[in-house]
């Protein structure tokens, strides 16, 4: 008896794969209708929507008075700019300071001579998986002087109460305290990202310098770093995004409204207090304003991403 | 034919819930969540007696208006749900969400117009059956008054003196704080302005007749800078949850909030005995009392079961309905409906009993000056953090007023 010839799959239908061929487009398809629904569908309802005044059943188109209104409305335009700047000093914070602090963890953990890098890499990252909303609440009780002035002092760390309103009851240094505190939960993300990208690295680079004479200063700054920079541009895009779309680490400290003051407003807060909840206690939304101003921080995010993008990727 | 009996087994199975479904059962969205144990034992004693079940599934306070929204939006919304009074309320009912309730028996006759007025949209249409209104009280801790022997003020005076002689022993007069946004003028600036102006004056300032930065609103702001020395050292990092614990643990004398967080502090959370007055008015001044409707219950248009909803709201706006109703619901929330429901000697009457003869009015912004609401929040914390003055103030929110007068 012999074996009927097996049929390839790929002939399967008489159509051979033919190199060139679009026969690529059914692998793709399901991803593709997922992010049609799923992404690119929405964000261009979100354009369509900020054209429009009122809420569902009343809706009515207005052309660009949302964003004329924004951008010249004595008080929405006031608040806008006021979070736009905000978020800018709350990214600052994290780039500097989360993705420099970042770099260097990953290079102590990824140093051979380190002990217990299990150990450190596990107390990094535990920040990261505890919930916003609980690391909030907690340092908001933490910072408050009412609670945490005595105890400190009791221990000779009188020095870290902010006497009398509090690191977030002072407009001048709420935002530094809620971005110190994001900076603090997350900087595990980096450090991993950066500790896979340095272990990534061929030894043999790192032992031909040594042979070569370079001291591990010039080792980190000359191949290390410059090998990594891929991963840095990454690292920077990811940061600028979640940081203007930030909301729940200033909703569990400060409130929607950005306490103090509107000094801790962000993008995300000033978006959902106009587009989503309304400002209490009205609560009368209108998501006309906050389509426009997530369409207008859609292309400024947009500016800013694609140059990182381009500088940074692409070179292999 | 194996096929065939498949089918009718499966069109038997799916007639099952409708047999099972002979038993109604609603849902009631609210923004109490702390209410949750009582409201759902007043609503299953409902359901004894009508056998209508109603589950009780309540948001938090703040999100409360956004949720119920994407609800009803989504034809998801429940049957029946609390109602904020005024335009927060007429606007979902401008959407067609809520049942028209002027025809249902009991509303229109058992109800002041005040009571109603709360629930009324712009053409007249009564969009829930109104249920409950707050007030604004200094509550006190009974053991640190006798303490130190101080008796309940009389006059705004009389409390300001009593806040000193409470500092001067090294007590915290005041829990409040002004991190939530809003607690500082809902209950602590709208609980002392019906001492200043009455319910037709209020009339008057909302036609743009007087001037918002008169010498009544200077006095006003002037008074509320002067129990700013007497809150927490750092009031500006307390929020109300804060505050109330500030108080509830026994750490400050006093605390100015809603009638809502009698519940809450005279409850098992705290060893404390509360009492409460209203805010005292300044000699000169004849003495208010705010009474604000709150809430109201309004039925779902959408809902499947449109009968139901409109028995349960009818019970409600009968006498026999509130008076279960009020037993039911957690001190502090003051029946809105005519006929006298409260339960005798509780802490509802003791409360209504604090605004006898007193000019009541609701929280003044809230009838048509709404747009003032935030930026009143701004220019109170602004004084509290010692950067405006009563006088700039005055000015700043008349301009506003001013402005939206002039549209």
């Amino acid at each position: 008896m012999t074996a009927k010839p097996r049929k390839n799959p790929a002939f399967r239908g008489g159509r051979c794969i033919r190199p060139g061929g679009i026969y690529w487009m059914r692998y793709v398809i399901p991803a593709l209708v997922f992010y049609v629904i799923f992404m690119a569908y929405p964000m261009l309802d979100s354009v369509r929507l900020s054209l429009y005044e009122g809420t569902a059943g009343t809706r009515q188109f207005v052309g660009f008075a949302n964003y004329v209104r924004l951008f010249t409305d004595e008080v929405v335009s006031t608040r806008f700019w006021n979070a736009f700047m905000n978020n800018w000093v709350f990214f600052a914070y994290h780039m500097i300071l989360q993705n420099a602090l970042g770099i260097t963890f990953a290079a102590i953990l990824t140093n051979r001579t380190m002990r217990g890098r299990q150990f450190y890499q596990t107390l990094i990252f535990i920040p990261c998986t505890v919930a916003v909303l609980v690391m909030g609440y907690l340092f908001k009780i933490m910072m408050n002087p009412q609670w945490s002035k005595a105890p400190l002092e009791n221990v000779g760390l009188g020095f870290l109460v902010h006497s009398p309103q509090g690191w977030l009851g002072d407009p001048g240094t709420a935002l530094s305290a809620v971005s110190l505190v994001s900076v603090w939960q997350w900087v595990g993300i980096p450090t991993m990202m950066f500790v896979a990208a340095f272990q990534g690295i061929d030894d043999d680079l790192i032992e031909a310098s040594s042979i070569e004479g370079a001291n591990p200063w010039q080792q980190f700054t000359r191949i290390r770093i410059p090998l990594i920079i891929p991963v840095i541009g990454m690292v920077a895009i990811m940061t600028f995004v979640a940081n203007f779309n930030a909301f729940d680490v200033v909703f569990s400290m400060e409130t929607l409204d950005g306490a103090p003051n509107y000094s801790t407003d962000l993008i995300g807060t000033l978006f959902y207090r106009y587009g989503v909840a309304g400002q209490h206690p009205v609560g009368i939304p209108e998501p006309g304003v906050g389509a426009a101003i997530s369409t207008s921080i859609f292309f400024m995010l947009l500016c800013g991403v694609i140059p990182v993008l381009v500088k940074t990727q692409g070179k292999e | 034919m194996k096929k065939l009996i498949a089918i009718l087994m499966a069109a038997l199975m799916c007639m099952l819930p409708l047999v099972s479904l002979a038993e109604v059962e609603l849902t009631m969205g609210s923004w109490r969540t702390e209410d949750t144990a009582q409201v759902q034992a007043l609503l299953d004693k409902y359901y004894e007696m009508t056998g209508v079940k109603i589950t009780f599934l309540p948001t938090t306070s703040t999100q409360y208006n956004a949720t119920l929204r994407q609800q009803l939006d989504g034809s998801i919304g429940p049957d029946l749900f609390y109602s904020r009074s005024y335009a927060t309320g007429a606007e979902l009912y401008d959407n067609g969400f809520n049942v028209r309730c002027n025809d249902i028996p009991g509303v229109m006759e058992n109800f002041t117009d005040t009571a109603r007025s709360a629930f009324t949209a712009a053409d007249g249409s009564v969009f829930a059956v109104p249920f409950a209104a707050v007030s604004h009280f200094v509550y006190y801790n009974k053991a640190i008054f006798a303490e130190q022997g101080i008796e309940i003020p009389k006059t705004f005076e009389e409390f300001l003196a009593v806040c000193e002689k409470l500092k001067a022993a090294g007590i915290t007069p005041l829990a409040n704080g002004i991190a939530a946004n809003w607690d500082i003028l809902e209950c602590v600036l709208c609980g002392m302005i019906p001492n200043y102006i009455t319910a037709e004056e209020r009339l008057a300032y909302e036609s743009g007749e007087k001037k918002m930065n008169d010498e009544t609103w200077v006095r006003i702001y002037s008074d509320f800078a002067k129990l700013v020395p007497y809150f927490p050292e750092a009031f500006a990092s307390i929020d109300n949850d804060q505050a109330n614990v500030l108080f509830g643990i026994g750490d400050t004398a006093m605390l100015i909030d809603g009638s809502w967080s009698y519940g809450t502090l005279s409850g098992d959370d705290y060893d404390i005995d509360v009492g409460f007055f209203t805010i005292p008015a300044p000699e000169g001044f004849a003495p208010g009392f705010s009474l604000h409707p709150d809430f109201g219950i309004a039925g779902n248009a959408a809902s499947a079961h449109p009968e139901e909803v409109r028995a349960f709201l009818q019970w409600l706006a009968s006498p026999e309905g509130a008076k279960v109703a009020a037993a039911g619901v957690p001190a502090g929330f003051l029946p809105s409906i005519s006929a006298d429901v409260a339960p005798e000697g509780g802490i509802v009457s003791q409360m209504f009993a604090e605004g006898e003869g007193k000019n009541a009015d609701m929280r003044f912004v809230w009838s048509k000056m709404m747009s003032l609401y935030t930026p009143m929040v701004d220019q109170l914390n602004a004084i509290c953090r010692g950067e405006q003055t009563p006088e700039g103030a005055a000015d700043a929110i008349n301009a506003l007023w001013e402005a939206e007068l002039a549209k």
